[in-house]
Parts: structure tokens; sequence; C-alpha cells
């Protein structure tokens, strides 16, 4: 048997906001097995970034326990976190949050900076995830002279070149037209199909259908995990 | 994970990209902060160039003054007690008994001095006479360039004749040897018998500027307030190589506070001062000189210091986005923190070179126009560039430090 990539056991997290304490997850439980797609889906308040930030390994829990990759986070200190992040988790944001003024193929190259990857090696894994994202022609070109699907495209390589187990994606499409969403999720399946988790958060639940299982939150707790049995396939 | 050597290599150039880049992007900002460090920077290394040419120069002139010599002046020495004396005293018989009962003096140079006018053909000059015997030259350790210097013979005489420092030399008689010539102090004539060495000028003093006639010719034709026949302005003692210069005073101070009979807690007549207070107190003074130099000179780096600390805080926070997203991508706390190190550094390295390069030009300006040198050097040199890295640690250290504390989830959020 296999363990889970991720396991939540009552996971909590409180916040001080000034004189108040936010609990923003008040004791969340589930495991996401290797290979799966997960939507997780709520309000904002709902505790959905919380736990992805803790899934992400940005952020530590202040009770339960949380397993990435077997590790448990919560002892972890930031160097630590960092090389975790690094190793096992790629990030796509809303925002795609490329560095201005840098080529494609030099943003993809980042995160293998800090993994300790030497330049030429870089370069050459940046430009084949490039090329396998279908922009080969782009590599010098900077997030400026990008569209905003292409740009997505590049933070995906980006998340990807360090070959994580997870792809942890912040409301990817939010910034996209529908078409452009498609494709993105269309990669996303992809991906999945070819065996990478994928954790989405999202709070359109259009989106959420392109993922295999559906995780609801509320108040800072799971209401709803579902199985999606209305799955749409991007074409 | 340890990094290798090459890691880190490749991480520091990587670095050193991502400043380039990012200075590139605000160069006006990037340029002007720079020139705060470049003026800092210069005002540093041109002061420690002044201050040590000015060490260097006074070191030279007491030198020049010869090596291991006491002086003897009649005045009153000023330290405590009560004075018997009037005015101080100090004889040719004092002068005697010191060449006489202290050990290790190699010669005696008892001096009058004298205030003179000189007329030569149409020029007049007006100078310091010093009315010397023959064993001036050795213990002053001065000597004639041309002709010769005055002799025994001459002192024994009286003869009127002079040896001219150069200075005087050119103002009375240009660019000819005068050597033989004739001229008139105060109309009593006297003859050129030869021209000092040039022993230059220290402090706006010009050394040159003078004549040495004999002691004898000086107390018959020039005008002294002497208390009597036998009195000195000064005497130098010159003692031989080795000798216990503090020690010689000792025992000089005891001899004439004997030939003058002073009481145990009475103002003594005369002081002595040696050579090596001279080095002593001069280089406290020039040290003085140089601290305060340097430290005015501070301020303007401090100043240029602020301002990169002032300018890597911006940096900081118009890019906690960026550094939230390579927190992301598994940059550590160190990656971050050396990333914004490099930037602030590359803006003191930057600026302190040009800095250096300004100082030496100046520097070597300097030197044209004053009557010393500025001494730069590799140790100078050395010494700026250390100083402007540590300058640069120091005031984008605690920039630096703050990008590397950032929450990666507050970073990430923040425009």
């Amino acid at each position: 048997m296999t363990r889970p990539l991720v396991e939540a056991r009552d996971l909590a997290k409180d916040y001080r906001m000034g004189e108040e304490t936010v609990h923003a997850l008040r004791g969340v439980s589930c495991t996401v097995e290797s290979g799966e797609f997960v939507a997780i889906m709520g309000a904002s308040g709902s505790g959905k970034s919380t736990f992805m930030n803790m899934v992400g390994c940005l952020d530590v829990p202040s009770g339960g326990a949380l397993l990435v990759d077997g590790v448990e986070t919560g002892a972890m200190d930031s160097d630590a976190l960092a090389e975790l992040r690094n190793r096992t988790i790629g990030f796509v944001f809303q925002q795609f949050n490329l560095l201005a003024r840098t080529s494609a193929l030099d943003n993809v190259a980042v995160p293998l900076i800090y993994a300790g990857v030497r330049p030429g090696e870089r370069q050459a894994r940046a430009r084949a995830k490039l090329e396998a994202m279908g922009l080969g022609d782009r590599l010098d070109h900077s997030p400026a002279k990008l569209s905003g699907g292409q740009q997505q495209r590049v933070a995906i390589a980006r998340a990807l070149v360090t070959e994580p187990k997870i792809l942890l994606a912040d409301e990817p499409t939010g910034a996209l037209d529908s078409a452009t969403s498609d494709e993105i999720m269309r990669i996303f399946q992809q991906r999945n199909d070819e065996g990478i988790t994928i954790v989405l958060v999202t709070h359109e639940a259009d989106i959420a259908r392109y993922a295999r299982r559906r995780i609801l939150f509320r108040d800072g707790r799971i209401i709803d995990d579902e199985l999606v049995s209305d799955r749409l396939i991007a074409v | 994970m340890k990094r290798s050597l090459f890691g880190r290599l490749d991480a520091g150039a990587i670095n050193v990209g991502i400043a380039l880049t990012a200075l590139r992007t605000n160069l006006m900002r990037s340029i002007l902060t720079t020139l705060g460090v470049m003026i800092g920077v210069f005002a540093v290394t041109l002061a420690v160039a002044v201050g040590s040419g000015a060490q260097v120069s006074v070191m030279d002139s007491i030198n020049a003054l010869g090596s291991n010599m006491a002086i003897v002046f009649p005045q009153p020495d000023a330290e405590g007690g009560r004075s018997s004396f009037d005015r101080g005293r100090l004889t040719l018989r004092d002068a005697r008994a010191i060449e006489r009962s202290i050990p290790g003096v190699s010669a005696i140079a008892p001096q009058l001095r004298a205030s003179v006018q000189m007329v030569a053909g149409g020029r007049r000059a007006s100078t310091t006479a010093i009315g010397a015997t023959s064993g001036f030259g050795a213990v002053a350790g001065v000597g004639a360039e041309s002709g010769r210097f005055i002799s025994e013979a001459d002192v024994r005489s009286g003869a009127r004749v002079a040896v001219l420092g150069p200075t005087v030399a050119r103002k009375l008689f240009g660019t000819f040897d005068p050597v033989g010539e004739a001229f008139r102090i105060d109309r009593v004539p006297f003859t050129v018998i030869g021209v000092l060495e040039t022993k230059g000028s220290s402090f706006g003093n010009d050394n040159d500027d003078t004549i040495v006639v004999p002691i004898t010719a000086a107390r018959a034709r020039f005008s002294n307030s002497l208390p009597g026949p036998d009195d000195l302005h000064v005497l130098y003692v010159g003692f031989d190589d080795g000798t216990d210069l503090e020690e010689s005073k000792r025992e000089m101070t005891r001899l004439m506070r004997e030939r003058y009979s002073v009481e145990r807690r009475d103002v003594q007549p005369f002081t002595i001062r040696t050579t090596a207070e001279f080095i002593e107190e001069s280089s406290q003074v020039t040290a003085i000189f140089q601290s305060v130099l340097v430290a005015i000179a501070s301020i303007s780096l401090l100043v240029g210091g602020i301002g990169i600390m002032n300018i890597m805080l911006v940096s900081v926070t118009e890019r906690t986005r960026e550094i939230g997203l390579r927190m992301a991508l598994g940059a550590k706390r160190r990656d971050i923190r050396n990333q914004f190190l490099v930037e602030a550094a590359i803006l003191c390295v930057i600026g302190g070179a040009i800095g250096i390069v300004l100082a030496f030009a100046a520097a070597a300006a300097f030197s044209v126009y004053a009557d010393f040198p500025a001494q730069v050097g590799a140790g100078v040199a050395t010494g700026a560039i250390v100083f402007s890295a540590v300058i640069g640690i120091l005031f984008g250290g605690y920039p630096a430090l703050r990008a590397s504390r950032l929450s990666p989830i507050e970073a990430l959020r923040s425009e």
C-alpha cells in the first residue's frame, strides 16, 4: 500500500488579528493519494486558502498534523520547508507571478537555481519544459510580450521543471477568459493523466468540474468531499 | 544539503545577474545612490592620504633637524614651581660644560639668531641669520651645496662671511652662483662663501630661507637683546647614535640646575627638548589632525551608507511579491538575504571604486599644489575597498535580513 501524498489529521490553524484570534482551520482531516486531481472549493474565508498554504508548505499548522510526502511539516524550520517546496511542490498562481524583464527560459529555470542544478542543465531542462508547453518559439520573450494564456503556460512549465509530486494551483484560470481557461485545464488534465497529483483551489464550480474529486470548505471545516460525477474533459 | 564551492559561485553569479537587472531597472536611483558612496569613499580616502602625507612630511622635517639631538633654550621651563628668574639664561660656558661632562655628546652648536636686512646690488632680502660655529653643520645636518661651510678659523677671527640658504641666494643673486659675491647686512659688508643644501619646507615654513654666519661675527655686528657677551639664543647638542636621549636630557638638566643653583622646587631658567620628544609630540599632533580629517570625511560616508540602506529598504518593499515567489519556488532565507546583500555590495563597490580613482587623482593634484605630498598607496586603496564593502554589508545587511525574514504567504499576497 502506498502512503498518501498529503495527509491532514485534525489540522488547525489560528491567526492572531490584533486582539482577536481567527480560527482559519478548525480540525480538518483528509488525505490526497498520489495521482489524484482534487478541486478545493469554498467561499472566501472558508479556510481553503489556508489549507492550500499548509499543503504548499508555505505555512505550518498550529494544531493537528500535516504530512506532505510522508514528512510532518509542523516541526520543520524555514530552510527545510523551502527544500520541501522546491522538491515536492510546483506552484501555479492566479496572477502567474512571473519575473518581469526576465525571459521565459530564465523564469522557468528559477526553481532549479534553488535546487542547486548547474547552469547548463538548468537551461536544458527549462527549455524542454517550455517546448512541452508549446512555447519553444517564445524562450527569449519576457512576460510583457506574452498573452495571459502563454504566461500561465510559462508558469506551469516553471512549476513542473523540478519534477514535483504535487502541482498546487491557486485559481489558475482566475485571470483568463474561458477559452484560455479550457486550454489551461487541458494541460492540467494531461499532466494528471501522466501521473502527477494536482490540487486546484477555485471558487468556480465549472473549473472544479475538470477535477476528479471535489472538497468543499466552509468555516474552517470540510463539509463535503466527493468524486466529481459530471466531470468535464478539456479538448 | 550542503552547497559545493561551485554551487556557491554559481549562486553568487546568479545574484549578481539579478542585482544588475534590478539596478538597471531603476538606473537613475542606482546612480544617485552610488554617488553617495562614491563621495564618501572619495572623502575618506583623500583624508587618509592627506593625513599620512602630513605625517611623513613632519617626520621628514624633524629628521632634517638631525635625528639625535637636544635643543636648549634660555627660557624658563613652564612646568610647576615658582620662578626666581625674570628671564632664562644660557651661555657659551654652559654649552662647553655640557660638551665636556655629558656622555655621548658628539658635537655642540651654540647659536645666536637675528632678523637681518640684506642688500646685494639692487636687490634686497630679509631673513633670519644664524650665528653658528663650525660644528653647526654636523649637528643640524646641513652642509654646503656649493662653496664651503664656515670654518673654525672664520669663527675665531669673526670673519664677515656667510653661507646662504637656497631661497636667500635666489632672492639676492637670482640663478647666478653667488659664491665669492659681496653683500651687506645692515651696511656691514659680508662675503658669500657657500650655499646650503636645500632642506625644503615644512608646514609653510621655508627651511631654506636663512643664512649662516660665524657666531663671533653675529655677536659683533648684529643687534641682540641678550644680557651678556657670552649668552646664546639656542644651543643644539648632537649625540652619538644609540645614545639614550631621555637619560641624556636628565643629565643635562641636572648639570644645568647645578650651574644655576636652582632649588628643587624652583623653575629652571632653561628648557631642554629632544628630537625624540619632537617626534612624539608631532606624531600626536598629526595623528589628531588625521583623525579629525577622517572623522569629518567619515560623516559623508555614513550619509552614503544611509542612502544605501534607504534605497535597499525601498527595493525590498517594491519586490516583496518577488521575494514571496522566490521563497515559494524554494529559495531559503539565506538565498534571499544574499540576493539583497549582493545588490547593496554592488552599489558600494562601484561607488567605492570610482571614489578611490577620484581620490587618487585628487591626491596627485594635491601633491602638485600643496607643499607636502598626499600619500596614496596599496594600503589606502585596500583599506578603502574593504571599507566600502563593510559599508555595503553594514547598511545593506538590515534590509537584506528584513527581506529574508518575510513570511512567504504575506509576501506573495502583497501588491
